[in-house]
């Protein structure tokens, strides 16, 4: 079966390319010569039956007038009267198949011969004696001798045989003709009609019918393809709608998206009427597909898409790009600041509450304005130009409308750019580890340092993670840096170890997308056995967006980190999600506390209070804790009240090249017992910390 | 030349005054007589018939009228029935039933009550049958005269077997070999000669007719089939012995053939004829003819003597109302008494009332070649 389908979806295939070679004229080439073929055989077969029935029955009436020629000439030629021999003889030259005969008398002598000249005779011969009887005597008087030839037969057969011929092939032709004339209405013409349906349908893209009318099996056939047309059509009717909208909310998608601009750049008032174009972000959706489910979160926006048509006047066009993403096509605005109020209103609009599981919830969007000329040739970037804007909106001021402008576009083209660099930046060693030292708040004694990635880009200096290391995830190189990283922090505990600090663990971060991949764990062996590392001294931090986004692979990864000895931390405890769900579930080892809660330390009380909860819970869940972003000595006093042992920040030691690192490690232990405080490198860059720094 | 037939002609009247019989000329009185002659003008056996029969009724005071049909039977009939309805009737009719054509005349002459006499041809097959005999229903039919060739043809056949067996002419095979030449297969007259010839070489058995050809009376056919003869004897290596021809034409055809083969008639072979005719006896002079019988041409003066007798109360019909006539054969011996008549045809010579019926012997009649050449004056026969 599964063979015949495919030869069958084949056959076309090589018909279309080979010349296709018509039924009816297949029909004709296997019918005719065969018609042709038995018609001749069957004409010949009777005709040479005659012609040997002819040639017998030649026979017989030569035969026929040997005896009856003998009994007339007995008495003529027993009487001597030879010219009545001859006479008689002679008339049976009026059989035109008799070419001679010959009369002998009793002693042999040739008595009469006609014709009279004797000829070069061929053919058969026919003797009968010639008997004569009268009342007293019977005798034999002689012998009649006849020649005659089948040369009329042959050429009656002969002429027949053609007149057969021509005829056979006469009938076969009116037949050819006549079965063409059937076979093209009755067959080819159906056909033609059906393939020319096919065509049509296959070029336009929609499902034509086949006209025909006749009851036959192809009138049956054709309404069987009709029905099939109008299912067809229906069908593509649905796919095209499929195509170009979005069948969640009904509204056009990305495809129609584009299509749209075109149309709006020919359609235009004027060359110069401005087209505002708002890229809609929901803030949040994810949240809320968490929180209510994923069908809460579909009629949530199948309610934004009803919002968003409602605000809208006729001329105006809405879409959903997919997931959280709209966009509204104002075709005609006055200026900016009209596109800027009719985004304003979108906004307003959005925000109608909705009910979603008997809690009403406020949708918030952020809206990425970008507004053109009809006659600008970058309208068909508008999509992209807006997206700028609105990543502006989302990352600095979600809920808002930002606008496209020259500076935002700026910050694009150098994220692009960045973006483009990553690949030789790699290459060119551009990627730097700086570590940050974690100290021991009581004994003031560094336990471990973080590894932390610099970008030194030779054109603009050091940039910022914050800055890059977002398009490093955007551009699947996050594993080539965790990997990066991990073997520079290797090489780092290789160095630490050599200086006789070989207590003294590295902490590197983990992106999300490598806690997923559980390939991780087999790298960071294969990488610590390379390089001679055990892996207890590698300390792993994660985030708890990281955990949520893949709970069950990320376990996994964990555990087995964990029992190749490694330390699990979770970093920026206490701005995400603050689980206390995840301390329990997940193979944690140490929790750091975010910075935020350490910078208002000791004057908030709140603060204060909750660090203090964090340190009872850490104390409960025998979890070590440690404060991120100590920049005074005051707080790592009150942290060291609190409960909180380990401590991280300015205070101790600024971000530095590992180098730095070491000098001051070898210094620390020059001045063992003496103040704690790390010497602070003079030449910091701008990094991770900016607020930090800037104090 | 001239004065031989005059001299013949003084002699015939002084014999014809000096020997008629003393009641015939008592007795007698003039008779009127037609025959309806059914030959041709110019047909020499049907002209030597009317010529018998008029020297006869000169002989028997007899007025004869010949009408000839000229081989017209319908004629032939028109003019018998002319005849019979004639208000002066003769007192005989004589009638030849050539193809039967003479019945109606004969039945018309019975209701005209004119005596009737068929010559040479009488009533055969189904009107013998229906008729049946002369003088019985029909009573004006007197009887007939004709000719025996049934005799004549077996003497024909036997003078050849004897001159072949003289000569030994016998053939390989120890036997006799001849040809037989008939004028037709149908008429009484041929039937009765070829079942002379039958006869005749039925009782020889060394004698064997090869063919018995038939050749119309006529000279030329009879040559080609002599012709075919010889030639075909000559492959089949026979010696051919003779010729038994039906008649004198066919005879000379006969001759004509075999002198083609380069043969010789008379030394290398025999041939018979029958007619006594001119040419014939020329051949038989010439001695390549052996003989030829006949004599039947004088049915005509024959008939006269009958009607002669019975008129004058000596009726012929006491023996037999069928009268038929010997022929007799002229052969180099006796051709000198006869040839000269037949050639002049003064058959005047004869003295027909010698041939009458002897007082007390009515119906007996010696119409013989010897009676013949004994009743012409001596001194025109011995020339």
């Amino acid at each position: 079966m599964q063979d015949g389908a495919t030869s069958g979806t084949e056959r076309p295939v090589r018909a279309a390319t080979a010349a296709p070679r018509s039924v009816i004229r297949s029909m004709i080439w296997a019918t005719v010569p065969v018609l042709l073929l038995v018609q001749l055989l069957a004409s010949a077969g009777i005709e040479v039956s005659s012609f040997v029935s002819q040639m017998r029955q030649l026979d017989a009436r030569v035969v026929r007038a040997a005896e009856s020629r003998a009994h007339l000439i007995a008495e003529p030629l027993w009487k001597l009267r030879y010219a009545q021999v001859t006479a008689v003889l002679g008339e049976i030259l009026h059989d035109e198949a008799i070419l001679a005969a010959i009369v002998y008398d009793d002693t042999g002598a040739v008595v009469a011969r006609v014709p009279a000249q004797p000829a070069a005779l061929g053919g058969a011969e026919v003797s009968r004696p010639i008997n004569y009887s009268n009342g007293n005597i019977t005798v034999q008087a002689g012998r009649i001798a006849i020649a005659y030839s089948y040369g009329a037969i042959y050429a009656e057969t002969g002429k027949a045989l053609a007149r057969l011929f021509v005829a056979g092939l006469l009938a076969t032709l009116v037949t050819l003709l006549a079965l063409r004339i059937s076979a093209n209405t009755f067959i080819g013409k159906p056909l033609s009609v059906m393939m020319s349906a096919i065509q049509r349908s296959k070029r336009d893209g929609r499902a034509y019918q086949a006209d025909i009318s006749s009851g036959n099996e192809f009138g049956q056939l054709a309404q069987a393809f009709n029905a099939m047309q109008h299912t067809t059509s229906d069908a593509l009717e649905q796919l095209r709608h499929l195509a170009w909208h979005d069948p969640l909310t009904g509204l056009p998608n990305r495809r129609s998206l584009t299509e749209r601009l075109t149309i709006l750049s020919r359609t235009a008032r004027t060359p110069d009427a401005l087209i505002a174009f708002c890229f809609i972000d929901l803030d949040d959706f994810k949240g809320i597909n968490d929180t209510f489910g994923h069908d809460a979160g579909d009629r949530f926006l199948v309610h934004i898409a009803g919002l968003l048509r409602g605000a809208v006047s006729e001329d105006d066009w809405v879409a959903r790009l997919g997931g959280d993403e709209f966009v509204v096509i104002r075709p005609d605005v006055a200026d900016e600041q009209a596109a800027q109020a009719f985004a304003a209103c979108l906004l307003e609009a959005i925000s109608e509450p909705i009910r979603l599981h008997d809690k009403q919830v406020v949708p918030r969007a952020s809206i990425g304005l970008a507004v053109r000329r009809a006659d600008d040739p970058e309208l068909s970037h508008l999509p992209a130009l807006a997206d700028i804007a609105l990543y502006h909106a989302k990352s600095k001021a979600p809920g808002t409308i930002a606008v496209l402008n020259e500076e935002l576009q700026r910050d694009y083209r150098r994220r692009r750019e960045l973006e483009l660099a990553i690949p030789s930046g790699f290459a060119e060693r551009e990627f730097e580890v700086w570590y940050q030292s974690q100290v021991d708040l009581v004994t003031n004694e560094v336990v471990s340092l973080e590894a932390l990635i610099r970008w030194r880009h030779p054109d603009h200096g050091i940039i910022s993670p914050a800055e890059f290391l977002p398009l490093i995830e955007r551009s699947g190189n996050a594993s080539r840096l965790t990997n990066y990283v991990l073997t520079d922090a290797c090489h780092a505990l290789k160095r630490l170890a050599a200086a006789g600090r070989s207590e003294i663990r590295i902490a590197i971060n983990l992106p999300p997308s490598e806690l997923a991949d559980q390939s991780f764990a087999d790298q960071m062996q294969e990488t610590c056995a390379r390089l001679g590392v055990a892996a207890s001294s590698l300390e792993l931090e994660i985030t708890e967006g990281s955990l949520i986004n893949n709970i069950a692979s990320a376990s996994e990864t964990l555990r087995r980190l964990r029992a190749m000895g490694a330390t699990i931390a979770l970093d920026d405890f206490g701005t995400g999600y603050s689980s206390l769900a995840h301390l329990r579930r997940f193979p944690l080892d140490k929790v750091k506390i975010d910075k935020a809660f350490i910078s208002d330390i000791p004057d908030s009380a709140e603060d204060k209070a909750i660090v203090g909860v964090i340190a009872s819970l850490a104390g409960t869940l025998d979890l070590t804790l440690v404060a991120e972003g100590i920049e005074r000595g005051e707080q790592a006093r009150a942290m060291t009240e609190m409960g909180v042992r380990y401590g991280q920040g300015y205070f101790y030691q600024r971000p530095q090249p590992l180098d730095a690192v070491l000098e001051l490690l070898a210094d620390e232990q020059a001045v063992a017992g003496g103040a704690r405080m790390l010497a602070v490198s003079p030449s910091l860059v701008p990094e991770l910390w900016v607020p930090e720094l800037a104090e | 030349m001239s004065w031989f037939p005059r001299v013949l002609i003084a002699a015939g009247l002084a014999c014809g005054l000096l020997a008629s019989p003393n009641w015939a000329i008592a007795g007698g009185a003039r008779l009127n007589v037609v025959f309806v002659n059914p030959g041709k003008t110019g047909e020499v056996y049907w002209d030597m018939v009317s010529e018998t029969m008029k020297a006869a009724g000169r002989k028997l005071d007899m007025n004869v009228e010949v009408l000839v049909a000229e081989r017209n039977f319908r004629t032939m009939q028109e003019l018998g029935l002319g005849v019979v309805a004639r208000a002066d009737k003769p007192d005989f009719l004589i009638l030849s039933n050539e193809e039967s054509a003479a019945v109606p005349v004969l039945e018309a002459a019975e209701t005209a009550g004119i005596k009737t006499l068929f010559l040479s041809n009488t009533l055969i097959g189904a009107d013998a049958a229906r008729l049946g005999a002369p003088r019985e229903k029909l009573k004006t039919w007197l009887g007939d005269i004709t000719t025996d060739l049934q005799t004549a043809g077996t003497r024909m056949a036997n003078a050849l077997i004897t001159a072949a067996r003289t000569e030994k002419w016998q053939s390989p095979d120890g036997k006799i070999h001849i040809l037989g030449i008939g004028g037709d297969e149908i008429t009484p007259a041929s039937i009765a000669r070829n079942v002379g010839l039958d006869l005749a070489v039925g009782a020889a058995q060394d004698v064997v007719v090869d063919r018995m050809l038939f050749a119309n009376w006529t000279q030329s056919e009879a040559e080609v089939v002599t012709a075919n003869y010889l030639s075909w004897a000559a492959r089949k290596g026979i010696r051919p012995a003779g010729v038994w021809a039906g008649n004198d034409p066919m005879a000379l055809g006969a001759i004509k053939a075999v002198v083609a083969a380069g043969l010789e008639p008379g030394k290398d072979l025999q041939i018979v004829g029958l007619n006594w005719s001119e040419p014939a006896l020329r051949e038989i002079e010439a001695g390549r003819l052996l003989l030829s019988d006949g004599g039947h041409f004088l049915l005509g003066g024959w008939s006269m003597v009958l009607l002669r007798d019975y008129a004058d109360g000596c009726d012929f019909g006491t023996v037999s109302p069928h009268v038929q006539l010997k022929t007799s054969a002229i052969t180099r011996d006796n051709l000198s008494s006869v040839s000269t008549l037949i050639k002049t045809r003064a058959f005047d010579q004869i003295d027909f009332a010698r041939f009458r019926a002897k007082a007390g012997a009515c119906g007996q009649y010696d119409f013989s070649i010897a009676a013949l050449i004994a009743s012409m004056p001596s001194s025109a026969s011995s020339e």
